[in-house]
């Protein structure tokens, strides 16, 4: 009787939002379509695929993909460039954005604060196509800016983006350069949530500038960065494929090289689509448990996360 | 906020506290110059004549009255060029539009909250967020479905973004149920109270979603090469990438073809001038991306 009534309500229920379900049609269709379509073609992964015969008429040859995969000399090298990059760009560029949040919110000098707060946004919304193209009017061996004071100062000239040594400093000072602002803005949102009670009663007990700093201000963004860094993780296997692909070079493959512009290079310059998807599948079902894992946590710590 | 000003106004009297503020503001200046100098370096390189003899370093010094705006004028008088620009512009225009109409039914039906099924709905959309099965599978897709060569295969493939579509319907959500209650007892149905009663309330948001779509799509380089072969249609990121390149190279582009201002120039000269649409709508953008992240990290 409950159940039959509950149904019923349930009904009554659908039938109230009817016209809600049709907004979502098109919508749907398109979910449908360009986001669980290729979950669907994923599984040439286990399979010999053939464009003749199709994603579902190619012949099944199970984990093979992935053992070729694995036990092949690049896996290593995939990996440690792809988890290099994430970790250099991590460790490099969250402080320099704290840095630069506290900074600007400490900052007397309003003028000064506010144009670097709007300059340093602006990256942010350039391509890395343009940011190419700034990297070579800076660093070019011939006639860049940098080469140009390397010289002045006495020093040779260097090949900045086709060197094995400096390539990864280049991938990871210019993605500081690009994103810190944008980074820093949730931590300059953190901080002006601080309650300046705290920093009259600091004042009262005649804290200095830097007791305020490390014991007001740090530990007030505290949580703001430890969630941060948990989303970060998540998406630890994303090395920044537009910004490799732009600034590599076979010169620097071996340094360069991340599981995405492998992918790329496997599938669509060679046709290796089923090893190519293999790769992408294993990237994407430990990026899954990593973005779970992280959002748990970091729901666990009372933040909110992304769903 | 201005209590705090005060606070430290009247705190920095010690000298721990001078020498705290000189360094927060030595280190601001020296950001400043930072992210200052690679644009201002391209900038004036984009100015440079073509018989010009100094170094860089100089340049970036360059008096007005040796700049030379050959590199422009042969940017602009190139149909290579002009055509890449309007490309772009019909794939902003195009997918931000289908971007818009597919995000904002979908983010107003996930925040009914009285909705059957809404659970189920949210967790439809994510799993393919967090899932990402990679490129190949998507471009097979896009083949199949015979959208290579068309403008289209650019803006469909990422037309929705999850993201976006949760921040939004973060704020549909925040906007009072008794407004659309009392329309649904006059009879309105749901796509009348969305055009008539949540849009006109939602400017804001739509604007930021709208102008997050647009920046993606504008710099999307990727999908355009993948998906269109044909010269005719390329957009201006991959004309410029294949202008960059071209050192050597000179099957990329025709560079004699730009006219007589030193390679460098026109190479800088067309990152500026593909930047241009960014920096303008820049004020615009950082009008409402504050307010847009902020309520993304708040609410989930």
């Amino acid at each position: 009787m409950v159940t039959k009534s509950r149904k019923s309500e349930l009904s009554r229920e659908i039938r109230r939002h009817a016209s809600v379900y049709v907004l979502l049609i098109i919508p749907l269709v398109y979910y449908i379509t360009f986001k669980y379509v290729p979950i669907f073609n994923g599984q040439i992964a286990f399979k010999d695929y053939m464009a003749l015969d199709g994603v579902l008429g190619s012949r099944w040859i199970g984990l093979e993909h992935f053992r070729t995969f694995i036990q092949s000399y690049y896996f290593a090298e995939l990996l440690r460039n792809t988890l290099m990059y994430s970790f250099g760009k991590l460790i490099f560029s969250l402080p320099l954005a704290i840095l630069l949040a506290i900074t600007i919110y400490e900052s007397k000098r309003r003028r000064l604060s506010r144009t670097v707060q709007t300059l340093a946004y602006l990256p942010h919304f350039l391509s890395w196509v343009i940011m190419y193209g700034i990297l070579l009017a800076l660093l070019a061996p011939g006639d860049g800016v940098v080469n140009d004071i390397i010289k002045a100062f006495g020093g040779k000239p260097r090949a900045f983006l086709t060197s094995v040594e400096t390539f990864p400093w280049i991938v990871i000072f210019s993605d500081a350069w690009k994103e810190m602002g944008w980074s820093a803005i949730i931590f300059i949102a953190a901080l002006m949530g601080i309650d300046p009670a705290l920093f009259e009663a600091a004042m009262v007990e005649g804290a200095t500038s830097w007791q305020r700093v490390r014991y007001i201000t740090l530990p007030s963004i505290r949580p703001v960065i430890v969630i941060v860094v948990l989303l970060r993780l998540g998406t630890i296997l994303d090395a920044g494929f537009n910004q490799i692909f732009m600034l590599y070079s076979t010169p620097v493959l071996s340094v360069a090289d991340i599981i995405d512009t492998w992918v790329y290079r496997q599938g669509l310059l060679e046709f290796q689509f089923g090893l190519a998807t293999a790769v992408g599948l294993f990237k994407g079902a430990i990026g899954m448990l990593l973005i779970l894992f992280t959002n748990r946590i970091v729901k666990r710590l009372g933040g909110s996360s992304l769903y | 906020m201005r209590k705090k000003k005060q606070v430290s106004a009247i705190a920095a009297s010690t000298k721990g506290d001078k020498v705290f503020d000189f360094l927060v503001n030595l280190f601001l200046v020296f950001m400043l110059v930072v992210i200052a100098v690679p644009m201002w370096s391209t900038i004036t390189l984009s100015f440079r004549p073509n018989a010009y003899i100094g170094s860089n370093l100089q340049g970036m010094f360059l008096a007005p009255w040796k700049w030379s705006t050959a590199a422009y004028r042969a940017l602009l008088g190139n149909d290579g060029f002009l055509m890449a620009f309007k490309n772009s512009f019909k794939i902003l225009i195009g997918g931000v539009a289908t971007s818009l109409f597919l995000t904002i039914p979908l983010a107003y039906v996930l925040s009914i909250q009285s909705l059957p099924g809404r659970r189920y709905l949210t967790i439809l959309i994510i799993i393919p967020y967090i899932f990402n099965v990679g490129l190949i599978p998507t471009y097979l897709l896009v083949t199949k479905l015979g959208l290579i060569d068309k403008i289209m295969a650019v803006f469909l493939p990422g037309a929705v973004s999850t993201y976006n579509t949760l921040i939004m319907r973060s704020f549909f959500e925040g906007i009072p149920n008794e407004l659309k209650e009392s329309a649904r007892i006059d009879g309105a149905s749901e796509i009348r109270i969305l055009v008539m009663i949540i849009l006109p309330l939602s400017k804001a948001i739509i604007m930021t979603i709208g102008l997050f779509y647009g920046v993606g799509f504008w710099n999307d380089f990727f999908r355009a090469m993948l998906y269109l072969n044909s010269n005719k249609l390329q957009p201006l990121p991959i004309l410029l990438r294949n202008i960059l390149m071209a050192s050597g190279m000179n099957e990329f582009v025709e560079i004699s073809a730009f006219g007589d201002a030193p390679i460098e120039a026109i190479k800088a000269a067309s990152v500026f001038m593909s930047a241009i649409p960014m920096i303008v709508a820049y004020p615009f953008i950082q009008k409402y991306f504050t307010k847009g992240t902020l309520l993304g990290s708040v609410k989930g």
